[in-house]
């Protein structure tokens, strides 16, 4: 009757035991997942006597002595030499970040963001254009990468220039862009999450980028265009810009960022030549030199590769 | 032995069963984490314990609003934001500004004033001065068209509420919100003529309403204060430069030599505010 209690508890301890390690970490589990097995050893018909000694015998500091040991006489070199006394009165500095467990980690992988631009503060000639823009993370927070532009087809000379070269006789040079292509690096320094309506959540982050590169533009012709006729060329142009990458899924996001395009740029010279021949002869076309602050705004998606990942890190 | 072999049995029966049952309980805790989406919590709010910045508070935003993609002259706005939160994702309130205050021409309107002025030693009846006559005054400064203030009742919806983390260090509870409404704008624009335009360079003042919406994200620094970010999109028709640029032709889109309601033209204004918003009372509420 005694050995029928005994084994009822153990059969309930087999039950209790896996629901347990759900709740312990992995070095728990281990050990518990241990201990139903250990219950089977008896193999000289008085296990139940053996079962009900062996808690007692491999619980505590003892038991944790015991282990130690039994490591210490296979590897003396491997033996722990701790005094835990000592260790349990170190300070515990634990460090916790604002946001455990990101939805997205981004070491490692690749972000390919195609996007379309539009000029936020040229009000005379409109620059929309397709972009693709690829970065690599070398970290959670700074990625290495390319972005490149497409203009040539769609600048936009606006009503506007028409309309003040009418009304007030004055000429303000216009250029037009083909493409530009910059070398960037984006830092990642702000991220969150947002509630909608109360019912679902997406996160987010914002970032910084800036980088270096060129592009190419020419002057529209305004004042002489009937001699004029302006090829590409290319100048030196660098960028800043900030972002917000808004997370659909974990390897889609949306994409909204404003970047200064900034340049030196050849404007058309504003003073036509006396000559037929000297009209004609390209090098007095070329007028001044302007910087010039072309903030572009970007709306697009960002597909993150490889479209999955694995936590490599406790946070 | 037979005795031996069915203690055994049994003990194996045992194991067994604890074995089975023990899955069993294994089993049922994954299938609790199931129960979470379909369970009691299904259709629970995505955030309990929610701080309520805005359930029942008056907010008080003083603002400053910087024109965006300005032809003639650009424009700081100072005004304020009063909203009554009647929820913590519905307010009513107004938006007022005045930008009078602060106006500084653009590149463009120096440029121009700059070939007037030279243009201004010619002979008044000058080919160069005549083709400009009904188009520029002494002085083309004094002819640009300015917002002299802005009121505008508006909803506001607020969506999305969250927090930011900065470099992993500062949380900050935020929102995003849209909003809109009319907008009652105070203009100050080249006086209307109907002959004579090239002596007549005065300004007046009138009012257009037009819509007015954006949106915005708000970033609490503490219970009873926040800082916010705003976009606002504007558009009306106006005479920016008080040039006469149409009203002539087939299609009314020449010269006609006179100043007047053909000569606006349809802009899409826009603007970006920052405000320091104020919230009373300065404890909020705390939701379920």
């Amino acid at each position: 009757m005694q050995k029928t209690y005994i084994g009822l508890l153990g059969a309930a301890l087999l039950c209790a035991l896996p629901t347990t390690s759900w709740a312990q970490g992995k070095a728990a589990a281990e050990t518990n997942e241990k201990t139903p097995a250990a219950a089977e050893t008896p193999t000289d018909g008085d296990g139940a006597e053996a079962t009900a000694d062996a808690p007692s015998e491999s619980t505590g500091a003892e038991g944790a002595e015991d282990s130690l040991g039994d490591i210490c006489k296979i590897d003396p070199e491997a033996c722990p030499n701790l005094d835990f006394d000592k260790e349990a009165k170190r300070p515990l500095v634990e460090e916790v970040y604002a946001v455990q467990q990101r939805f997205v980690v981004k070491k490692g992988r690749f972000e390919v963001n195609p996007y379309w631009g539009l000029t936020l503060n040229d009000q005379f000639v409109g620059h929309p254009g397709p972009g693709l823009g690829l970065n690599y993370y070398v970290s959670e927070a700074l990625a290495i990468g390319v972005n490149g532009n497409y203009y040539e087809p769609l600048n936009i000379d606006s009503k506007f220039n028409a309309q003040v070269r009418r009304a007030a006789r004055v000429a303000v040079p216009l250029t037009e862009y083909q493409w530009s292509g910059a070398l960037n690096f984006s830092y990642v320094p702000a991220q969150g999450k947002f509630a909608g309506f109360q019912d679902f959540i997406f996160h987010y982050d914002a970032y910084v980028v800036g980088g270096v590169g060129a592009i190419s533009t020419r002057p529209i012709p305004i004042i002489d265009p009937d001699n004029r006729n302006f090829k590409f060329s290319t100048k030196l142009a660098f960028n800043a810009g900030i972002g917000l990458r808004i997370y659909l899924s974990r390897w889609f996001a949306a994409v909204l960022e404003v970047r200064d395009y900034t340049f030196n740029d050849q404007l058309e010279n504003l003073e036509v030549a006396s000559t037929p021949e000297a009209q004609r002869d390209e090098s007095t076309w070329l007028g001044d030199k302007s910087l010039t602050w072309n903030v572009q705004a970007q709306a697009g998606v960002s597909f993150f590769l490889p479209p999955t990942f694995e936590y490599q890190l406790p946070k | 032995m037979r005795t031996h072999n069915t203690y055994k049995q049994a003990k194996r029966a045992l194991v067994g069963l604890g074995v089975a049952v023990s899955l069993t309980v294994g089993a049922a805790s994954a299938q609790a984490q199931e129960i979470l989406l379909t369970g009691p919590l299904a259709g629970a709010r995505a955030v309990r314990k929610l701080k309520l910045y805005r359930q029942g508070r008056f907010e008080i935003a003083p603002s400053a609003s910087f024109t965006l993609l300005d032809e003639y002259q650009r424009t700081i706005f100072l005004g304020a934001r009063l909203n009554y939160n009647v929820a913590d994702w519905l307010a009513l309130g107004v938006w007022g500004a005045t930008g009078s205050v602060i106006q500084g021409p653009t590149h463009l309107s120096k440029q121009i004033q700059d070939v007037n002025s030279q243009r201004s030693t010619l002979p008044p009846d000058s080919l160069q001065r005549r083709l400009v006559a009904n188009n520029l005054g002494p002085n083309f400064e004094d002819q640009i068209a300015g917002v002299d203030w802005v009121a505008s009742p508006q909803l506001t919806a607020v969506p999305f509420r969250g927090k930011l983390a900065l470099f992993q260090g500062i949380v900050l509870d935020s929102d995003l919100y849209l909003f809109g409404g009319p907008a009652f704008v105070g203009l100050k624009e080249r006086e209307d003529c109907e002959s004579g335009c090239n002596n007549s360079f005065n300004m007046t003042s009138r009012m257009a309403i037009a819509p007015t919406f954006g949106l915005g994200f708000s970033f609490y620094v503490n219970d009873w204060s926040g800082v916010g970010f705003e976009w606002r999109g504007m558009p009306y028709s106006w005479n920016t430069g008080g040039f006469d640029v149409a009203g002539g032709g087939p299609k009314g889109e020449t010269p006609d030599n006179k100043v007047n309601a053909d000569d606006r033209q349809f802009k899409f204004n826009q603007m970006l505010s920052v405000s320091y918003n104020i919230y009373l009372p300065t404890l909020p509420l705390i939701s379920e």
